[in-house]
C-alpha cells in the first residue's frame, strides 16, 4: 500500500471536520473489504488521507420504530442476516446479506460500504431499492435525504459529495401477505461476486390477487432500478407460471433496451428471464421467504 | 506519513506498538511480530489462509488495516495452544488426517474455532458455511469437516 495519513474519528463531528479539511484527498474507511483490495491493486486508486469511521458508535446498529427499520451504515452483513427483525420484516435482505462473500467478509463488510462503493454487483442494494429505502447523507453544512435509487449516477459513482457521510438507511417493513425472494447467480456458492441477481416481492390481497410487486435486478442495468414495466404486468393478476415467464421476458427486454447488446448479452438475456421467473415463483410459494439463508 | 501508537492484545499478551498505518493486520503479525503461523495467500480475502479472530470473530487479516486493531483483541493459530497442550481442535485435525500440505490449516482452525465459540453444537451445514471462506487445494474438506464435527457438543468436547 502506498503511504497515507490515517485519521481515526470517534464521532460524526470529528469525521465532518476531517472531511472538510482534506476534501477530495480523503477516503472514508469502514470495514475495508473492498477498499483494502483496491488500494493494493497495481493500477488501483490510493488515498492521500484515510478517515476511519469504523469506531463511530452513532453509526452502528439496527433500529426499528413505527413500522420503519433504520440500518446504521456500520451494520455488518452478519448483523443484517442474523437480526430477527430483518429476517421477519425484510427476509430477502437477510438472504442477500447471507450470500455476500464468506463469514470473514460478512463479519467486516458493512451495508454502508456496500451502498457507497456502488459496484453494480452489490448484493444488499437490489432488496433495499425494492423496499423503497431512503438514505441520509450528512455533512457539516447539514443533512439531506434521498431515495436510494437516486443516489447512483453510474457504476462506482454516487451523488454523495466528498464532505458527506452516509448516516442511515431507512425503509418500511414489508406489509402482511407479502413474500420476498433474492436469487443470486455466482460462479460458486461461497465468495462469489454476483453475475446477476434479482430481488423481488409480491403482496397479495385476500383473494390472492397481486396488489403490489417489486422487481429489482442486480448487475443487469447500468444503475439499479425497479423494472416497473414488468411489475405492472403483475398487478391485479393471480400468480401463475405463464405470467411469471412473461414478466421474466419483459425484464430481459428492458435490460437490453438500457444496456444495448454487449459481450455478455448473449448469456444475460435468457438467464435474467429465468432468474426473474424463479424469484417470482419463490414469492408465490408459502415457504418462499427465507430460502438461501443458512445461519 | 506518520506512525501511530496502538494498544492491542494478541494471543493474550498485551502489546503497545508504534506502526505505519499503510499495513495490514497480516503484515503486522507476520513481519513486525514474527507470528508466521497466519499464512499469506491471495491477499484479496478469497482464500482464508490468513483467518484470525478479531474480538472472537473470524476475519481475513489481509483485509484489516493494522491501526484498526487498536484497543481490540486478536487470536492467531499460535494462541490455540494452552499450557503446552494443543487445542482439542488441533488434536482432532491430526486424528482425522485433516492436514495435507498444511497451508490452509491455520485458517481452517481459526474459522472452526469461531463457529465452535458461537455454536457449540454446530451441525454439518453450519460447519461447512463456517469454512466456506477457506480454500483447501489438497481437497481434504471431508476430513476437515469430520475433524470439526468431532469437537461439537453432539459428540462431546474432546479433552
Amino acid at each position: 500500500m502506498k503511504p497515507f495519513e490515517y485519521i481515526s474519528v470517534r464521532s460524526l463531528d470529528e469525521a465532518h471536520a476531517a472531511l472538510a479539511e482534506h476534501g477530495p484527498d480523503a477516503s472514508i474507511l469502514a470495514g475495508g473489504t473492498d477498499l483494502l483490495i483496491e488500494w493494493r491493486r497495481p493500477v488501483g486508486t490510493s488515498p492521500k488521507v484515510v478517515v476511519d469511521i469504523s469506531r463511530i458508535k452513532e453509526l452502528k446498529g439496527i433500529v426499528t420504530s413505527d413500522g420503519m427499520v433504520t440500518l446504521k451504515p456500520l451494520a455488518t452483513h452478519t448483523e443484517i442476516m442474523t437480526t430477527a427483525v430483518i429476517r421477519d420484516c425484510a427476509p430477502f435482505l437477510a438472504c442477500a446479506a447471507s450470500n455476500i462473500g464468506a463469514p470473514q467478509i460478512r463479519n467486516r463488510g458493512t451495508v454502508g460500504g456496500n451502498i457507497m462503493n456502488a459496484a453494480t454487483c452489490a448484493d444488499t442494494v437490489p432488496p433495499l431499492i425494492a423496499l423503497g429505502a431512503t438514505v441520509t447523507l450528512q455533512s457539516k453544512a447539514g443533512s439531506r435525504k434521498m431515495d436510494l435509487v437516486d443516489l447512483y449516477v453510474r457504476p462506482y459513482h454516487t451523488n454523495a459529495r466528498v464532505d458527506e457521510v452516509l448516516t442511515g438507511i431507512r425503509f418500511t417493513k414489508l406489509p402482511p401477505r407479502t413474500r420476498s425472494a433474492f436469487i443470486k447467480l455466482g460462479r460458486r456458492n461461497a465468495l462469489s461476486i454476483s453475475r446477476l441477481s434479482v430481488a423481488a416481492f409480491l403482496t397479495e390481497d385476500d383473494n390472492e390477487k397481486i396488489i403490489d410487486a417489486r422487481i429489482v435486478p442486480g448487475a443487469a442495468f447500468p444503475v439499479w432500478q425497479r423494472v416497473k414495466e414488468a411489475e405492472q404486468m403483475l398487478i391485479g393478476e393471480k400468480p401463475s407460471n405463464p405470467l411469471f415467464v412473461a414478466c421474466g421476458q419483459k425484464v430481459s427486454e428492458m435490460m437490453i433496451a438500457h444496456t444495448g447488446r454487449r459481450w455478455s448479452t448473449e448469456y444475460k438475456e435468457p438467464v435474467i428471464a429465468v432468474l426473474v421467473r424463479r424469484a417470482l415463483e419463490q414469492c408465490a410459494r408459502p415457504d418462499g421467504v427465507l430460502i438461501g439463508v443458512t445461519s | 506519513m506518520t506512525k501511530g501508537a496502538i494498544k492491542t492484545k494478541i494471543n493474550g499478551r498485551s502489546y503497545e506498538m508504534s506502526i505505519f498505518p499503510n499495513q495490514t493486520l497480516l503484515e503486522l503479525l507476520r513481519e513486525n511480530l514474527g507470528l508466521t503461523g497466519t499464512k499469506c495467500g491471495c491477499e484479496i480475502g478469497e482464500c482464508g489462509a490468513c483467518t484470525v479472530l478479531l474480538d472472537g470473530e473470524a476475519v481475513n487479516a489481509c483485509l484489516v488495516l493494522a491501526p484498526q486493531i487498536d484497543g481490540r483483541e486478536i487470536m492467531t493459530v499460535e494462541g490455540l495452544m494452552k499450557d503446552g497442550k494443543l487445542d482439542p481442535l488441533q488434536e482432532s485435525f491430526m486424528d482425522h488426517d485433516a492436514v495435507h500440505c498444511g497451508f490452509c490449516t491455520p485458517g481452517m482452525l481459526m474459522s472452526a474455532k469461531a463457529i465452535l465459540k458461537s455454536h457449540q453444537n454446530a451441525n454439518d451445514v453450519e460447519i461447512r458455511t463456517a469454512i466456506s471462506g477457506n480454500l483447501c487445494r489438497c481437497t481434504g474438506y471431508v476430513q476437515i469437516v469430520e475433524a470439526i464435527k468431532e469437537i461439537t457438543g453432539e459428540h462431546g468436547i474432546k479433552e
